[in-house]
């Protein structure tokens, strides 16, 4: 399937008081593709979502959701996605199976068609035992699932999930990142995922964008976007002349990358091991005190350090 | 339509689960008739020579009072709705967003006609004389049921407005005592002064209150003083607060979304 599942150009959101949350984003996303748009909180990965699911109006730009328009055919769109918020934001005095149920109903499912969803989507998120209880006894797990069985409800093409973690333990957390291979590989959906957790966009996506202040600074698979950096990451944290460090670093034939920000020094080479000691010898030199010095093999933190100039902290 | 019974249904899901609710939303009006129309009545003795009086003449502007009140908690629940983002589930969905407030509205009008069937038993326990006629009885649920969705219009309006909840209560309470107080739900109009005659000929209350009395209680307008309005502009007035309310609501709503 080559089709386009969502597509954006130029979108830019403005708030009253001239807060410019998105500014300028291109999207072309495949269908059956898992994309992750990653990025610190603040960067505009909600407000995007909220443009391309038809809760707020672009400010410029246009989006399409499998050829729709997101603002001239609002109503269309919102036939074929699935949305689960970043907040919950659920009913919490119904029980699961009501929450499903009028869920279905507000998309004019008969009877027997929600009958059958419910049954199955319970299953996939396992909270049969569950669904008769109202919500409010949940874990925050729990209602996560719940909420990711609602987005299913309505059979969309197109599911929309803003950190659909956050804040769920490690056990939760791989039971959604299950789910959401299963539904790309089995019922053929397209994800658009939000994350500030770059282990999740690695794990799970088939496509990373990385966003920072309104904007996507680079797209790529996760291989590919890692590969830049060199085979394995130095990174440095140190005080004194850090800018003659670098220029001398910069100059070294074996050097891939180098990122600075704030006196953290991260460099990009072709074996870790080998570099090491010379690297630091050249520290010296240039009197720059080292203070932590670690190699690892590159991840998509160290892509996005490298872009933007600062550490997306894993909270 | 489908949507604002999904929407209702909901509410009324939620109702049945909520034993407390319901029973001090049918304990509030008994309150209300018991209470003030027991004070009300020793303090008309002296002037009317049928004890019963007032009670009938009081039972319509209870129902309109009920139906304020009622709207109150409809935008409240809109504003909690608003504030925890459920109000998200129901944007992205394919589904008019005049549907979404009429659900809301549809629930508070569900609850005030329930409150009026328990205020109407209890004045009727306490002596009034209501009307046999089923056609009055019709009228008095269409202008009930409208008055409702109107002033539901005017706060889930000013619940779209705002976020928070004490501006919203604020702001409700400044726009409900007005409706309460200047009409004719609680004194009748000929003993007031004619400045304020203005005031309750303006307010949509008053057409609501003068066309169950005419309609429901026995001898309604000779308990009003003879000084009634013509049912049709009852009607007029009454329906057209419904749409314009509504309208208002809509328009709100769809400002706070942008």
């Amino acid at each position: 399937m080559s089709e386009t599942a969502i597509e954006a150009q130029g979108l830019v959101k403005r708030y009253d008081g001239d807060i410019l949350a998105v500014d300028g984003i291109d999207l072309s996303i495949p269908a059956n593709t898992v994309y992750a748009l990653l990025g610190p909180n603040g960067a505009g990965k909600t407000t995007t979502i909220s443009m391309l699911t038809t809760l707020v109006q672009p400010t410029a730009g246009t989006a399409h959701i499998l050829g729709l328009d997101v603002v001239r055919q609002a109503d269309k769109v919102r036939r074929r996605i699935g949305v689960t918020f970043q907040e919950t934001v659920l009913d919490d005095e119904l029980t699961g199976r009501q929450v499903l149920d009028f869920h279905g109903r507000l998309y004019r499912q008969s009877k027997a068609e929600r009958r059958a969803q419910i049954d199955e989507l319970l299953r996939l998120v396992e909270l049969e035992d569950a669904a008769d209880r109202p919500a409010m006894t949940y874990s925050g797990g729990m209602k996560r699932r719940l909420e990711l069985a609602r987005g299913l409800m309505s059979t969309p093409d197109v599911l929309f999930l803003d950190e659909p973690t956050l804040g769920l333990d490690p056990q939760n957390r791989a039971k959604v990142w299950d789910y959401i291979r299963t539904l790309k590989d089995q019922r053929g959906l397209t994800l658009l995922m939000t994350t500030h957790y770059m282990e999740e966009a690695e794990h799970i996506a088939d496509c990373v964008g990385i966003i920072d202040q309104g904007k996507i600074v680079i797209e790529g698979t996760p291989r590919e976007l890692i590969d830049q950096m060199g085979a394995d990451t130095i990174r440095m944290v140190g005080q004194g002349d850090c800018e003659g460090f670098v220029e001398a670093v910069r100059a070294l034939l074996y050097v891939e990358s180098v990122t600075v920000g704030e006196c953290i020094i991260q460099i990009g080479v072709d074996s870790g091991n080998k570099r090491l000691a010379e690297l630091v010898t050249l520290a010296n030199d240039r009197r720059m005190v080292i203070e932590d010095i670690s190699i690892a093999k590159p991840s998509l933190g160290d892509v996005f350090m490298k872009h933007t100039g600062r550490e997306l902290r894993d909270t | 339509m489908n949507a604002a019974l999904t929407l209702w249904y909901k509410h009324m899901i939620k109702l049945r689960a909520h034993g407390e609710e319901t029973f001090g939303m049918l304990l509030q009006p008994v309150l209300w008739v018991v209470l003030f129309g027991a004070g009300m009545r020793s303090m008309m003795e002296g002037m009317t020579s049928d004890n019963h009086v007032y009670i009938a003449f009081m039972v319509p502007g209870i129902v309109a009072l009920s139906a304020l009140s009622g709207g109150i908690g409809g935008g409240t629940v809109w504003l909690e709705e608003r504030k925890n983002g459920i109000v998200k589930e129901y944007l992205v969905a394919p589904i008019p967003r005049l549907s979404i407030l009429a659900g809301n509205a549809l629930s508070t009008v569900t609850k005030s006609l329930m409150q009026a069937a328990v205020i109407f038993v209890v004045g009727v326990l306490m002596g009034a004389q209501v009307s046999g006629n089923p056609l009055g009885w019709m009228g008095g649920f269409v202008l009930t049921a409208a008055y409702g969705l109107g002033f539901s219009g005017i706060a889930l309006a000013v619940a779209s407005k705002t976020t928070s909840t004490g501006a919203y209560h604020m702001l409700i309470f400044l726009l409900n005592l007005p409706l309460l107080f200047f009409s004719n739900a609680l004194y009748p109009l000929n003993t007031l002064p004619g400045w304020m005659k203005v005031g309750v000929r303006l307010n949509p209350t008053s057409y609501v209150v003068d066309g169950l009395r005419q309609m429901v209680v026995v001898d309604g307008a000779a308990l009003a003083g003879g000084d009634t309005l013509p049912l049709w502009l009852c009607f007029a007035v009454v329906i057209g607060f419904a749409v314009a309310g509504m309208a208002l609501a809509l328009r709100a709503f769809n400002q706070s979304v942008r």
